[in-house]
């Protein structure tokens, strides 16, 4: 068995200690040792986004991440951002404009999306095609997911 | 086994490097860790460059030249407003880096170091006539960056040396513009060209992308370009300079010609996107 | 809003409404389950070693070193899985390479570790002796004099149709019918052309994957990601040998298909390992493993010839296809059969004909792909439609109107179309794009419309009427993302005349769902929906025999009421579900289930019609029809197309979902665009250059416009539930037709090779330039 280090890191607003190999990503650190699930190895490559979660605000890949280097840092999850209320309106323009098919592509969606929208409040649908864009999904051609960002970014704002 | 090291100064960092056999410095991740989940690269060591103080950041220097620390990440420098007129085109080539979420995570230095003759630094930095900052075994140096790329995938940078940042001439009035023909948004260029043009229309500096394996300019052709912009034929005659010294390859972002082909179309086309921009 | 709460009540009237997807709430929160996020105790983790090499006989195995590398528990090889083969139309395919390898790629052994780290660094200290063979790269070397031989034993194999294989030919088909040869001479305009498409990957985002444990008896439980937890059973045991009531097949949530998760992937090698093993063992394929191993859209090569009058009248087609198969059979012989039924379009051809040879290759198994063989054909036979047009100067929707198949019309070799939205399609798509641009300039359009087939194949459905009275639908049908649980339970749902909410999905379990062929041709909606609604049928009899003892009257007296109530005509006093359901359970007659399942048995040909040979269908199905506009631009200087508004009209019967209709359509276009401008799996030699998402590109969200307009027509099928037809995969069919219409029209050029990449259409245009 490989040689195992301790981490310890903010995970959805709780300390973690973690220990995992130290070439470990954080995709691997949130998957198979804390079960969190809702970021996704689409690629492993860092093209996809399925894997997208946010440290200290910012979106990253986590599959590109290595856990060691997040030692300290804030990392946030959808799991983490139930009372969200960016992340809530999102969820829930989400699932009334369809931008829900398969849903492997979502979790990373979403964090992407949620990250403008605390950026840009009013974005227009090209920018959210241009902040969304390395976030792959294969089944909805995108449309009704820039409808959902753009339908949440109008009601956070009221 | 992999083992990681987090070095505190640059000093550290390369005596590290130098202390173990097949370490490997990683700055942003975003291309090393990609190699490594896909098992195309395996070292003992990796030192990684996030905990050095002052390696990330872009600074005004009192001589007006603008340093990139090697860690600053494509997003910091894709919004960065320091780097106006001719320096714009670093800017927005660092704009075009893949996606929003990558530019979060991968660093100039970095992407440099690897020098993927497709990505979209090389041609932007050549543009600016960058200098680079190479610190190693035998102390700190600097090379330019039209004599840092050798060969496909070789680079100037000697065994345990790193990137620590890039310099660039002070910005002067100029229109400057990248443009790169690639298959999707984000993906890397198929080829790619950075341009600089003095106000006056008398300076001009053009570097191609991903025909070859390093930027290619030519400063004595820009000499002679120089007053004859509006001149269709020297225009052509430029292009032709630049594409003989062309090297490019056939892969799957397109043909070794198609590259070719691409070589004076792309240099009219942004040619036109600057004068449109500066009417 | 609280995310806790269930999706809104809809009450009376489910059908046409587009409810959000009732899998729609776990998937934003992050808690949907797919076959990665399984753990099952003790549970190890495989991966597998895949062939380098393209053609080579497997002389031996050296299993030693990795053996004792650190975590390994089990190994399989080709020795492992004895004679048993599997394959949807020709058996001919084993668990894992035994004997001889037949592509860069294919599994050759696979390890159980504990972590998949270990697993994946045993696989790499396997050594296995290989000969190496003369690799077949493409179809016409297959077809040579003495070429090497990928099926030695092909004419052994068990081939569920007519197939004709020899040699490296798996498989032929010819359909024709008048005299083609004889209509030439009566045309006053031919057009033909050769035409080539290429490899399309399907991208699902998420990588295959299974799941296996073997209970003390011996018996498997197997998850893994799938579009029929039916053919995984049925593949893993003919592969395995196993009796199928060894197996259970079970689904997670599934990250989509596109036809790469119908057919086998690594289930039975994981069920293999578990087996050998006597753990649990998980296996999820990379990115880089799907595309290899897996499956792809076939590359066809097409030469086809089209002959009219010159009033546009159609007359004549001549279509021939060489189909590079891969490896296995697999779907292929379906997929072929399919594009020659479809080759024709939705045209009235008095004289058609139509041959295909599929030919096996030393390349990984083409397959199932959304479209199943009609874009390829489509991308040339809609080309030249619009070539007559412009010959005999028609108006493109013109020349279509004129030709297209009507209601009551035939197909070609004979199936019938009781329903034709297509007239309907062309004049939503024609009314909309016919306005001009935005900043007034002339676009650059072009159009294509398309038929598909939805049905085929064994379905069934089982509606329980729980003791309160509300329902559990059990179909067996995998819901992969496109919304069919949903749709499934708004049929139900409506049936019963019962608020949606109040209808729950089983999840598919071959132990406990009635038969369902798969989640494919765009098949689950209109077969599963009519048994559905049939057994959702059987209940309201059941309830109202209830009720007529309850209420003291005869059946033919009562009418079922909004809500979940059954009263008398004209009378206020009435009987709930629940109180129904209540009697039922505990008193008399025993609890209501309704069940149905059926075939779709109408005959494909017609043999005084046509002549047919090889078809694979015998019975198939009933016809949606769309039609696309698409309006481009081209990059001055790259040659890159991209599409600035597209217009997308299907008629899909009734839409039981609208929304998830227009999603379809959203989705179906931007993979067809997707595959229709850059993507392309190259070879290199025979090791595939771009197993990747670094180099195998797919459409980003800047990638496509925003504009994609859709229309839903509505001209429902007698047979359908509520009239519904097909709608997965119709809005991909059309795309390659009308940009390559559209390509011509902006740059003068005609493209008869696919993608449409920049460089293709740049030296398109200076071509037309020159001329």
């Amino acid at each position: 068995m490989a040689k195992k280090m301790l981490h310890s890191l903010t995970l959805n607003g709780e300390e973690v200690e973690v220990a995992s190999a130290p070439e470990a990503t954080l995709l691997e650190t949130l998957r198979e040792d804390l079960r969190v699930l809702s970021s996704k190895r689409g690629c492993n490559q860092g093209v996809c986004g399925a894997c997208t979660v946010i440290i200290d605000g910012k979106p990253v890949r986590s599959c590109l991440t290595l856990t060691a280097r997040c030692e300290g840092h804030d990392v946030r999850t959808v799991e983490g951002l139930s009372d969200d209320r960016i992340l809530n309106a999102l969820q829930k323009h989400m699932v009334e404009a369809g931008g829900v098919q398969c849903g492997f592509c979502t979790g990373g969606m979403l964090m992407s999306a949620r990250n403008l929208l605390a950026e840009v409040p009013r974005p227009s649908r090209d920018a959210v095609k241009s902040a969304l864009s390395g976030n792959i999904c294969r089944c909805t051609g995108y449309r009704t997911i820039v409808d959902a960002v753009c339908g949440a970014a109008e009601e956070l704002a009221q | 086994m992999t083992e990681l090291l987090f070095p505190t100064t640059v000093e550290e960092a390369v005596a590290l490097l130098a202390a173990h056999e097949d370490a490997r410095p990683i700055a942003g991740g975003a291309t090393l860790v990609a190699m490594r989940n896909a098992g195309l690269v395996e070292s003992t060591h990796l030192v990684s460059l996030d905990r050095i103080a002052g390696l990330a950041g872009i600074v005004r220097l009192e001589d007006g030249r603008i340093r990139i620390g090697a860690m600053t990440k494509h997003a910091e420098t894709a919004s960065c407003e320091m780097l106006s007129g001719s320096l714009e085109v670093l800017r927005k080539a660092a704009g075009m880096i893949a996606n929003r979420v990558v530019r979060n995570m991968g660093t100039m230095g970095g992407s440099v170091a690897n020098a993927d003759p497709a990505a979209d630094y090389l041609p932007a930095l050549a543009c600016c006539d960058a200098v680079l900052t190479i610190a190693g075994p035998g102390g700190t140096r600097e090379v330019s960056i039209l004599d840092y790329v050798e060969d496909w995938y070789e680079t100037a940078l000697g065994e345990g040396e790193i990137i620590t940042a890039f310099t660039l001439p002070a910005p002067y009035a100029a229109a400057s513009s990248y443009r790169k023909i690639a298959r999707v948004s984000g993906d890397f260029a198929t080829a790619s060209c950075a341009m600089a043009l003095e106000a006056d229309g008398q300076g001009v500096r053009v570097a191609i992308g991903a025909c070859g394996p390093g930027p290619i300019r030519d400063p004595e052709a820009e000499a002679a370009l120089c007053g004859h912009l509006g001149d269709p034929e020297a225009v052509a005659t430029f292009a032709k300079a630049l594409a003989d010294q062309a090297d490019p390859v056939d892969d799957v972002r397109g043909s070794a010609e198609y590259r070719l082909q691409l070589i004076p179309r792309l240099i009219s086309g942004v040619l036109n996107d600057i004068s449109k921009e500066t009417v | 809003m609280s995310l806790d709460q269930p999706n809104p009540s809809f009450t009376g009237g489910a059908v046409g409404k587009s409810v959000p997807k009732v899998d729609s709430l776990e998937k934003v929160q992050g808690r949907a389950e797919y076959i990665a996020d399984l753990y099952r105790p003790g549970m190890l983790h495989g991966a597998i070693l895949a062939s380098p090499y393209p053609h080579a006989r497997i002389l031996g195995y050296d299993l030693t070193e990795a053996l004792a590398a650190p975590g390994v528990v089990a190994i399989i090889t080709g020795d492992d899985v004895g004679e048993g083969r599997m394959g949807a139309f020709i058996k001919d395919e084993h668990a894992i390479a035994k004997g001889k390898v037949l592509y860069v790629g294919e599994p050759v052994a696979a390890v159980a570790a504990r972590t998949e780290t270990e697993a994946r660094a045993a696989c790499r200290l396997i050594r296995v002796d290989y000969e190496e063979l003369p690799a077949i790269l493409s179809p016409e070397e297959g077809l040579e004099e003495g070429a090497a031989i990928l099926h030695e034993k092909l004419a052994d194999y068990i081939k569920v149709f007519d197939a004709g294989s020899e040699g490296n030919l798996c498989s032929r088909t010819e359909l024709s019918e008048g005299n083609v040869d004889g209509a030439w001479a009566g045309c006053d305009v031919i057009v033909e052309g050769e035409y080539t498409t290429q490899p399309q990957a399907h991208v699902s985002m998420e990588p295959c994957g299974a799941l296996a444990e073997v209970d003390a008896n011996g018996r498997v439980t197997l998850w893994s990601a799938n579009q029929s937890v039916f053919r995984v059973q049925a593949n893993v045991c003919e592969s395995l040998s196993l009796p199928m009531s060894k197996l259970r097949s079970l689904t997670p949530r599934v990250g989509a298909g596109f036809g790469n998760k119908m057919e086998p992937h690594i289930q039975p090698i994981t069920v293999a390992l578990a087996m050998k093993a006597q753990r649990p063992v998980k296996l999820i394929l990379t990115r880089e493993e799907d595309f290899e191993m897996v499956r792809a859209r076939h590359p066809f090569k097409v030469r086809m010839k089209t002959g009219a009058k010159k009033d546009g009248t159609l007359v004549a087609r001549h279509c021939e296809v060489l189909v590079d198969c891969g490896a296995f059979a697999d779907d292929s012989p379906g997929v072929m059969g399919y594009a020659l039924l479809m080759c024709g379009g939705p045209y009235r051809f008095p004289h058609m004909k139509a041959e295909g040879r599929l030919v096996y290759t030393n390349k990984l198994r083409f397959g199932a792909f959304r479209g199943f063989g009609n874009p390829q054909v489509l991308f040339a036979g809609e080309q030249q439609i619009d070539q007559i047009a412009e010959r005999i100067g028609m108006d493109p929707f013109a020349i279509r109107r004129k030709n297209m198949v009507r209601e009551g019309d035939r197909w070609f070799v004979g199936p019938e179309i009781a329903s034709n939205g297509l007239a309907g399609c062309l004049d939503a798509v024609e009314q909309a794009a016919k306005l001009p641009r935005a900043d007034g300039s002339a676009r650059n359009f072009g159009l294509a419309v398309t038929a598909h087939i939805s049905g085929l194949l064994g379905t069934g459905a089982i509606v329980k009427m729980l003791e309160d009275g509300t329902i559990s639908l059990n179909t067996g049908a995998t819901d992969i993302g496109q919304g069919s649980d949903t749709v499934l339970a708004q049929i139900c749902a409506e049936e019963l005349k019962l608020p949606f909410d109040q209808v729950a999905v089983a999840s598919p379990d071959t132990d406990g769902s009635p038969y369902n062929w798969g989640t494919t041709a765009s098949r689950v909606t209109y077969t599963t929906g009519r048994a559905v609604k049939a057994a959702a049928k059987k209940v309201v009899d059941q309830a109202m025999e209830q009720a007529a003892e309850m209420l003291d009257c005869d059946v033919d007296e009562l009418e079922l009421r909004e809500g979940g109530r059954i009263g008398k005509v004209g009378s206020n006093s009435d009987v709930t579900f629940a109180q129904i359901s209540g009697r039922a359970h505990w008193a008399v007659g025993g609890p209501l289930v309704g069940s149905e399942t059926l075939v779709f048995d109408q005959p494909t040909h017609d043999p005084k019609r046509a002549i047919a040979l090889g078809l694979p269908f015998p019975r198939i199905g009933v016809f949606s029809f769309a039609a696309l506009g698409v309006d481009v631009d081209i990059d001055e200087v790259s040659g890159q197309v991209s599409v600035r508004e597209a217009w997308s009209a299907a008629d899909v019967g009734r839409a039981i979902n609208p929304k998830l209709v227009e999603v379809q359509l959203h989705g179906g276009f931007v993979q067809g665009l997707g595959y229709s401008l850059f993507e392309e799996m190259v070879w290199d030699g025979p090791r595939l250059a771009n197993p990747s998402l670094m180099d195998y590109k797919v459409p980003t969200m800047r990638d496509v416009p925003d504009a994609i307009h859709t229309y839903i027509i509505e001209d429902p099928d007698p047979t359908g539930p509520f009239g519904a037809k097909g709608a997965g995969e119709i809005g991909l069919n059309a795309a390659p037709g009308a940009l390559a219409n559209a390509v011509a029209q902006a740059t003068g050029f005609r493209h008869n090779h696919l993608p449409l990449t920049g460089e293709r259409v740049l030296n398109g245009m200076l071509a037309a330039e020159k001329t």
